[in-house]
């Protein structure tokens, strides 16, 4: 018995190192690319591209970064964007969350054709809305505002995350809000307190991609500000690309700046990701 | 004086902030005092939304105030509408869905009535003047329509061989996307040390600027300096036999643009999939697969009978999507192919589109293709969520 | 209770903090696609010209676009009533916003006889001149590196390949030359030099001698003398040139601070040298930068803007312009101070500037590009053979300006 379970543990440990060399074979490939950029936003020169595959490259120099937070108004940008983007995030989620709610648990006239609607609102390419979204904004008065940024963004994940959460709440089993509701709770109170707790991994997804989407974006940006002290980042960095000459040097070390926040937002996320079900109260 | 504008600045935004936070702990104190009545939770549903909304807009002054006025009389329409029209019966769930879809209204209807009008009408380089000055546009019916089937955007390339294309590009990007996706998953979800950190490591493509991500993979597959061929060539030095298979250094972008592309995309888009699935599989109670243990089902069999059906209600949404998302974008192919060879070899029907109407400003045929593109996109969907259904009911 | 208050304070504080609305008329918007480095200069002379007495009270905002994006909202913003007062590009939109009634014909506002006359051409549809000029140039030229190259540049291709059969190889140079060969503006130079051009009034001419000679060049410089990379964009060429890699480049007046700043002492300029073969020196397009009115300017601006557009190209501004960004001036006046003519580097500029030929404004040239782009890019990579290519490359222009004018 004990020889087995030795066998065992030795086929879990063999299964792990796997599993790491896997995982690191591609968190390489990931990782590689943010390298380079790393290397061109050292290098001096403006080069996008080198012939040499060195990462520190020769004569490597932080002037870029010095640069870029002295003579733009790159803290500025992020401010902006990181504002629009909490915003948008906290106002996605929230209203994603309810309406997935409607969606998975009630029956009402028009449910099938709600969910094909948030679908198909991602259908039309989304250059060709350019024109349209400039003529709204500027009936609606949103022009230069982060107001209109917030809108725009916040309802374009709106298919998405509603979906994702819908698909979430069907997992979790009708009987837990059952129980609650034989207690004496609302409807709402049992969403509010036994289907948010529980999908925090599907909720945490939605914020996910909340967030990089309204963090990344460029063409509403493009469409709604023109000042650029109301830039997000975005737009900022574009700011060093002409038609031919693109200072390289700076945007690459702008890029390597703006991907931290999401990736510190990655590794906070780690603690939402994982838990819902498998920790929480109720087994099967 | 510049000092004294940045820091008047800096305190405005504190101020706005400090008011989030009292908005926000307010609404916290009044919903552990009432959360209990039944009207409390659609009222702060309607409220808080659009609260927030106000604050954080909040540096346009008043107008902000009006658009919000507007947005919650919106949702006391719909609220009466069905309290009154409907009997009540739906008032719930009509009520938990009116604030996205009041936004929703808001941001896409406009807009995708907007095309369609153009469709039906003649507005390009010629026309553009005559809209501007009069605002009417000569009546074509179904011409442009016509013309999205039998002519094409690009030169060498026809519509239907276009339609193929971007098909096997859509399909085979959603693919690795969800086989990737998966496997990634599959292998964070046990319990190994350091598994935040890789998570993190491993959504970099999707973290990273998409412009910057893309740029530094095209460099990777240079015929010269990329990555991609370097290894390629010291592989051939280390196993001279490979290059009796057929194995060499290739010019990625001129000779394969749209594997490339693909290659490039998959890239991007295994991170997006990981952290979806891997939710999924937060969502499945590890009791299934006690019990599967204790019938003595092997690894395969688990992953077969447990997880993949498990994980669909999850994965669904993210498959459907992403399909919808690699049919219309254009990001990677405009980035790669864009700028160098310039051939069409890459074009899927969408960049075709594009160059329709922004290089040939022909934008009623562009927006008679963009309908058509939806048109496609919308049956595949209702198809595959037919299928879906289906599927869920035989289990 | 105190929740409503809170939220009343929040409420008021944020009605209080309502913007003062400016004084439109008075407010000059500029949209422009320059390169970063040109951003400060533009804003000097803005800055210079709001502190003359008489313009008081005069702001002007400036945004960039990149050049994809500026068409776009441009078009955009004068279909929805809200365009900038002002435009600063190149020419070559300057046909679509003319033929689309964005911008308005500046005859009768500014002497256009003050400027250059190629640069006023460039800018010249259906008889009327649509822009007013702010540079000269935007044409192509040869750099090379004195380091690798010695101070004496070729002056023929023979020279030129000459060179890099012999002392190049020696230099272990990645490449000879390099140029975006898959650019048709980098090719319109060759195919001058072969004695074709693209446009004839506003007739595609591209089925001709001429192009075939110029694609043949380009496959024997590739496949057969190996002078330039198999692969090059843009960004690859102009590091392959600062790295040293590659001893010769081609490449716009744009570029040229940049490679003095990079090269130092072993920066070299020359016109691109004359074609052996026909005896001809190839010919880039020239055409410069120009400010367009928007038709959409308030009339009561207009004389602001006159203003404005006189004092950015006074002969004054025009030298200061071209020792920021060594960008030649357009002003005829200008071209003529001594700052400019003494300096060696606007010398050569000038020299290939006169060269070469008007870039064509008319809208048809999209198609043009377009087509060239692709087959180009077929012929240079053996997908086409060349007749083959450069006959297509005709039709399908042709097809494509018949579906655009339809």
């Amino acid at each position: 018995m004990k020889k087995e379970l030795s066998a065992a543990a030795k086929r879990k440990r063999l299964n792990h190192l796997l599993i790491h060399a896997g995982i690191i074979l591609f968190a390489a490939a990931c990782v590689y690319p943010l390298l380079r950029i790393f290397s061109v936003s050292l290098r001096p020169g403006d080069k996008l591209v080198s012939m040499d595959l060195a990462i520190i490259p020769a004569g490597a120099t932080f002037i870029s970064y010095t640069k870029l937070l002295g003579d733009t108004m790159f803290l500025r940008w992020l401010w902006n964007s990181l504002l629009i983007t909490l915003a948008t995030s906290f106002i996605g989620v929230s209203l994603a969350s309810t309406a997935a709610y409607a969606f998975s648990r009630f029956r009402f006239p028009g449910k099938k054709a709600g969910m094909i609607l948030l679908l198909s609102s991602q259908m039309i390419p989304a250059g060709m809305l350019i024109l349209p979204l400039f003529l709204m904004i500027m009936k609606l008065k949103l022009m230069n505002t982060y107001l209109g940024m917030i809108i725009a963004y916040s309802v374009s994940s709106l298919p998405f995350s509603i979906w994702i959460l819908k698909g979430y709440y069907d997992t979790i089993p009708r009987s837990l809000e059952e129980a609650a509701l034989v207690d004496g709770t609302s409807q709402v109170g049992a969403f509010w307190r036994i289907i948010l707790p529980l999908s925090t991994p599907a909720l945490s997804i939605a914020f996910l991609f909340n967030f990089t989407t309204a963090w990344n974006e460029y063409l509403v940006a493009r469409v709604v500000l023109f000042s650029s002290k109301q830039y997000t980042w975005t737009l900022g960095l574009f700011e060093l690309q002409g038609q031919y000459i693109t200072q390289w040097g700076m945007f690459a070390a702008g890029s390597m700046l703006v991907t931290i926040p999401v990736l510190c937002v990655f590794l906070y996320s780690s603690k939402w990701l994982i838990s819902g079900l498998t920790l929480g109260s109720v087994k099967g | 004086m510049n000092i004294l504008t940045s820091i008047g600045e800096v305190s405005w935004f504190i101020l706005l902030v400090a008011a989030g936070v009292a908005a926000l702990v307010g609404y916290l104190y009044s919903h552990f005092k009432f959360y209990s009545r039944s009207w409390f939770f659609p009222a702060v549903l309607a409220v808080f939304p659009a609260l927030a909304l106000a604050v954080f807009g909040g540096l346009l002054g008043g107008y902000a105030f009006k658009l919000w006025l507007s947005f919650l009389a919106a949702e006391a329409a719909i609220a009466v509408f069905f309290r009154y029209v409907v009997k009540g019966r739906h008032t719930v769930p009509y009520l938990l869905l009116a604030p996205a879809f009041v936004g929703l209204a808001l941001l896409l209807v406009y807009p995708f009535v907007f095309e369609v009008y153009l469709s039906f009408h003649d507005l390009k380089l010629t026309t553009i003047m005559m809209w501007k000055n009069t605002g009417t546009l000569p009546f074509v019916g179904i011409d442009q329509y016509i013309k999205v089937f039998t002519t094409s955007p690009l030169s060498e390339t026809t519509f239907w061989q276009l339609l193929l294309r971007t098909l096997v590009w859509t399909f085979s990007n959603v693919f690795f996307h969800v086989l990737g996706g998966f496997i990634l998953a599959l292998m964070l979800n046990n319990s190994i040390r350091f598994k935040g950190f890789y998570r993190t490591l491993l959504v970099i493509p999707w973290a990273m600027p998409q412009v910057v991500a893309v740029l530094a993979m095209r460099g990777e597959f240079h015929a010269t300096n990329g990555f991609v061929n370097i290894v390629i060539t010291r592989l051939l030095g280390f196993f001279p036999f490979l290059s009796h298979l057929g194995v060499a250094p290739v010019q990625w972008l001129t000779d394969y643009p749209l594997l490339t592309c693909t290659l490039i995309n998959i890239w991007l888009g295994i991170p997006f999939m990981m952290v979806v699935i891997l939710g999924g599989l937060q969502s499945i109670s590890s009791s299934y697969y006690d019990a599967a243990d204790i019938d003595g089902a092997s690894y395969f069999q688990k992953l077969r009978y447990i997880t993949l059906p498990l994980v669909r209600p999850v994965m669904m949404p993210a498959v459907t999507l992403g399909t919808v998302w690699t049919f219309n974008n254009i990001n990677v192919i405009y980035l790669v192919t864009g700028q160098a060879g310039g051939t069409e070899q890459a074009d899927i029907l969408v960049s075709a589109l594009y160059k329709a109407a922004f290089t040939y400003n022909r934008y009623s045929y562009s927006a008679a293709f963009a309908i058509v593109v939806f048109a496609m996109l919308f049956f595949f969907s209702v198809f595959y969520l037919k299928s879906f259904d289906a599927a869920k009911d035989e289990r | 209770m105190k929740t409503k208050l809170l939220i009343l304070a929040a409420a008021g504080a944020l009605a209080a903090c309502s913007r003062p609305v400016a004084d439109t008329s008075k407010t000059i918007v500029v949209w422009e696609q320059e390169d970063a480095q040109v951003a400060p200069y533009i804003d000097s002379v803005f800055e210079a010209f709001k502190k003359l007495p008489e313009n008081a009270g005069i702001e002007i905002t400036r945004t960039h676009y990149q050049t994809e994006d500026l068409r776009s909202q441009f078009q955009a913003a004068s279909l929805a009533g809200v365009p900038p007062d002002l435009l600063l590009g190149p020419s070559d939109t300057a046909g679509l916003y003319a033929v689309s009634g964005f911008i308005m014909p500046l005859d009768g506002l500014f002497d256009f006889s003050r400027y250059n006359k190629p640069v006023v051409e460039a800018i010249t549809l259906d008889g009327h001149s649509w822009g007013v000029p702010v540079s000269n140039g935007n044409h192509l030229m040869m750099f090379y590196n004195k380091r690798l190259v010695g101070s004496s540049p070729p002056k023929t291709t023979d020279e030129l390949f000459a060179f890099c059969a012999g002392p190049a190889k020696q230099l272990k140079l990645q490449r000879c030359m390099a140029f975006d060969m898959g650019e048709p503006f980098w090719m319109m130079p060759w195919l001058g030099a072969f004695g074709g051009w693209p446009m004839d009034g506003k007739k595609p001419t591209l089925d001709t001698q001429a192009m075939r000679d110029t694609v043949n060049f380009y496959l024997d410089l590739k496949y057969e003398k190996k002078y330039v990379p198999m692969e090059c964009d843009y960004n690859c060429m102009d590091s392959m040139f600062k790295e040293g890699q590659a001893a010769f480049i081609i490449n716009g007046d744009w570029a040229i601070s940049m490679y003095q700043k990079q090269l130092k002492k072993d920066f070299g300029l020359c016109v691109i040298p004359k074609l052996s073969k026909t005896g001809l020196y190839p010919s880039p397009m020239v055409s410069g930068k120009y400010f367009m009115v928007s038709a959409g300017a308030k009339p009561e601006k207009l004389a602001i803007l006159k203003r404005l557009l006189e004092f950015y190209t006074s002969k004054e501004n025009q030298v200061k312009q071209y020792q920021a960004l060594t960008r030649l001036p357009a002003l005829k006046a200008a071209g003529a101070a001594p700052e400019i003519t003494s300096d060696e580097v606007s010398r050569i500029s000038l020299d290939q500037i006169l060269k070469g030929r008007p870039m064509p404004m008319a809208t048809e040239m999209r198609a043009v590009w377009d087509s060239a782009r692709n087959y180009l890019g077929m012929a240079t990579t053996r997908k086409l053979d060349v007749d083959t290519a450069v006959r297509k490359m005709q039709e399908n222009t042709d097809k494509k300006i018949a579906e655009m004018n339809q």
